[in-house]
């Protein structure tokens, strides 16, 4: 019972990383549309350059806050640069856009910092290991009943779970979450309603962008270091959070990121020969499968009705 | 548009133009291994390996419209098929081509079922993590009797120590290469001959991918495929039977996409998760960009972006060291830790799909016809099929969307 309770909180906490990346997913989607293949990628990019703040001596939350700003700049950016002229074309042509950047920001990750995994002391990193936002120490724990639940675990969770909350105020209780639930019902009545579709647009992609650097540097402090292929088995974990809990729900984007942690983390847990720590992907492959076969909505989604 | 030249189709002169291309290609695949030194040979392997897979994807991405990310995980089959059948139980490489082809067809069929009900970027996402989950199945505990696990094959309980031929002076091993007699590559132990021997492989595995994809794209299929890519409803109501098209394309697709993968596990003599790049995710990618950059739904292509691809990453390689740049475009490059290859590709293919979505193909294509124009065949009139140099000169209406 101990066990399964650690392996209740360790799955949230890993969860919580593929909630993040979810939300950014969901509220691209629902803004746009589209999946944004290259969210990951955004997320390792932002989480380079937290590693550099630490090397600058800032500290983590202030650098975090920055990594957020990169990210909510270069979600922005990209919206405006690439995605809105290219989704004129097809939807084809922007899915392609998204593979290039993802290929170019891992490229660019690692014409920067080198392809090795950082913190490094061969290249003469100042710091031990990746920023924590929360004191990760071997004795940062509590221990009841035997059972080791770290503050760093915990934090994250927390994190997350008030993000969330957050973030449901913005989209329920200001005019710009209005003016965002407008556009993604039906962007051509919001346009004559008189919202400016396009900074709502560029806003939900920065915001993405922004919500994933948080995820990136989380993911980064519970690995301890920051490596060019960090985020591609987070990014599909991610797709299978948002998968779950429906494309177009934020809230269920958060609920599936849980669950697939927890999945993932009682499946490889309990079942060590079958699982294990090499087919965890493998749950989430047969979740985004399962789902995508028997209800494409998701948990929480809406169903979308097609005349054909 | 206006061009200098005028010629018709089936003409003397546009047959003239397909003998100086075809004698053209045909020159640069025997120039190869002829002149060019080990090295350069063992680029254009590369070339040719990645060529075949981009064209097998070309034919489910390009033709049918279905996006896949996961082809690294046919390629793999491919290279996996050979390394078990050879190295564990002795047989001949030659014979697990066809294993291959077989067993990545089966799998591609199974695949086409989910498939067909999954659309668009859900495709992509389900074929993305199966090209993720692919290495880690290899290297499964359940399954480490058959594929050797992390450490891959020829592990010790293999019969041989290889997973391609067996060359050596030994009983039993393999010294020459002999058609009815003829010996064209003389001792195989020396790296030279080696490497001739395996360019022809590779280069015969590129000749039957692209004979077969060809044959497919122009026939009845072929037709049902583009009618799927441009219009699912419109093509079921025409009388196109999409579940069985998709099946049979997806088969198809992995199956050829395997064969690489038997001359990749041939060459290197040994297949592992991490020893083969293009098993990976990474690979997959990597025939998505080359496939889009020459043209995808274009049978040159992938053929001409594979190429371009190899020669250009091969060129840079090693201008993570900045002395090997050259002086003039050194500050451009200098400040990168890894080679640029990469990161060129990505930004070609961008900038690729704001000017020119066909790739270099459509490019080739609008600009070849302001020179000299093949004006089509009238509907129904009787003549020799058109031949694959062809597809080259013809006048397609390049303003078009296709996807």
């Amino acid at each position: 019972m101990a066990l399964f309770f650690q392996r209740l909180v360790d799955g949230m906490s890993y969860g919580s990383v593929y909630a993040l990346i979810a939300l950014g997913l969901v509220i691209v989607y629902r803004g746009t549309g589209h999946l944004n293949f290259a969210q990951g990628e955004m997320a390792l990019f932002c989480a380079y350059f937290v590693y550099q703040f630490g090397e600058w001596r800032i500290p983590v939350w202030p650098a975090m806050f920055l990594g957020m700003g990169v990210g909510f700049l270069l979600g922005s950016a990209t919206e405006v640069a690439l995605v809105r002229p290219i989704s004129k074309r097809s939807p084809f042509a922007v899915f392609i856009v998204t593979i290039g950047l993802f290929t170019f920001l891992n490229w660019l990750d690692g014409a920067i910092w080198g392809n090795q995994q950082l913190p490094n002391s061969g290249v003469g990193s100042k710091q031990l290991s990746y920023p924590s936002l929360f004191p990760n120490d071997p004795q940062d724990q509590w221990l009841p009943f035997g059972v080791s639940i770290r503050y760093e675990r915990v934090g994250i969770l927390v994190l997350v779970l008030v993000l969330t909350g957050l973030l449901f105020l913005l989209f329920n209780k200001t005019k710009f979450g209005l003016s965002m639930r407008a556009v993604a019902s039906n962007a051509e009545s919001a346009k004559l309603a008189g919202i400016r579709t396009n900074r709502v647009l560029m806003m939900s992609w920065g915001l993405a962008a922004a919500i994933g650097a948080l995820g990136g540097v989380v993911q980064a402090g519970l690995n301890g270091n920051v490596n060019l292929g960090l985020m591609f088995t987070v990014f599909i974990y991610g797709s299978a959070a948002a998968t779950l809990g429906g494309f177009d729900s934020p809230g269920g984007a958060v609920i599936g990121g849980l669950m697939i942690g927890v999945i993932e983390n009682l499946a490889s847990g309990y079942l060590p020969k079958w699982v294990g720590q090499e087919m965890k992907l493998g749950v989430a492959f047969v979740v985004i499968l399962a789902v995508l076969l028997v209800k494409p909505s998701g948990l929480f989604g809406t169903a979308k009705v097609e005349r054909v | 548009m206006k061009s200098l030249v005028s010629i018709r189709e089936g003409g003397l002169a546009s047959w003239a133009l397909r003998l100086v291309a075809a004698a053209f290609v045909i020159g640069l695949v025997f120039w190869v291994p002829t002149s060019a030194g080990a090295g350069l040979i063992s680029t254009a392997i590369e070339a040719l390996t990645l060529m075949s897979a981009a064209m097998a994807l070309n034919l489910i991405l390009g033709y049918t419209g279905q996006i896949s990310i996961g082809h690294s995980a046919f390629l793999g089959i491919g290279a996996y098929t050979t390394g078990i059948f050879v190295s564990r139980w002795g047989f001949s490489p030659w014979l697990t081509f066809p294993i291959a082809f077989l067993i990545a067809f089966v799998v591609g069929v199974i695949v086409s079922f989910p498939a067909s009900r999954i659309k668009g970027v859900y495709l992509a996402l389900v074929t993305l993590a199966l090209g993720l989950v692919f290495p880690q199945l290899l290297t499964w505990k359940k399954l480490s009797w058959l594929t050797g696990g992390g450490a891959g094959l020829p592990n010790k309980d293999s019969q041989l120590q290889t997973t391609g031929f067996n060359i050596g002076r030994k009983e039993g091993q393999m010294l020459h290469f002999e058609i009815f007699g003829w010996d064209p590559f003389g001792d195989l132990r020396r790296p030279d001959n080696k490497a001739a021997f395996w360019y022809w492989i590779a280069a015969g595995v590129a000749v039957i991918v692209y004979l077969v994809c060809r044959g497919v794209v122009k026939s009845r299929v072929g037709r049902s495929m583009v009618a799927i890519r441009d219009n699912e409803t419109a093509a079921a109501v025409m009388g196109v039977n999409l579940v069985k098209t998709k099946a049979m394309v997806f088969g198809l697709s992995a199956g050829l996409c395997a064969l690489p993968g038997c001359v990749v596990a041939i060459k290197i003599g040994s297949v592992s998760p991490e020893g083969i790049t293009s098993l990976t995710v990474k690979g997959a990618i990597t025939f998505l960009i080359v496939m889009v950059i020459g043209g995808a739904g274009s049978l040159w292509g992938p053929i001409i972006g594979a190429a371009l691809y190899v020669f250009v990453t091969e060129k840079t390689g090693e201008w993570a060291n900045d002395d090997a740049i050259p002086a003039l475009i050194r500050p451009l490059f200098a400040w990168a830790k890894v080679p640029p290859g990469d990161g060129i590709f990505a930004v070609l293919l961008i900038l690729l799909m704001f000017v020119a979505p066909r790739g270099i193909v459509g490019v080739w294509n609008q600009y070849s016809s302001r020179i000299v124009r093949v004006l089509p065949r009238p509907a129904g009139a009787v003549g020799p099929a058109p031949m694959a140099t062809a597809a080259m000169f013809t006048v397609t209406d390049s303003e078009g969307e296709h996807e």
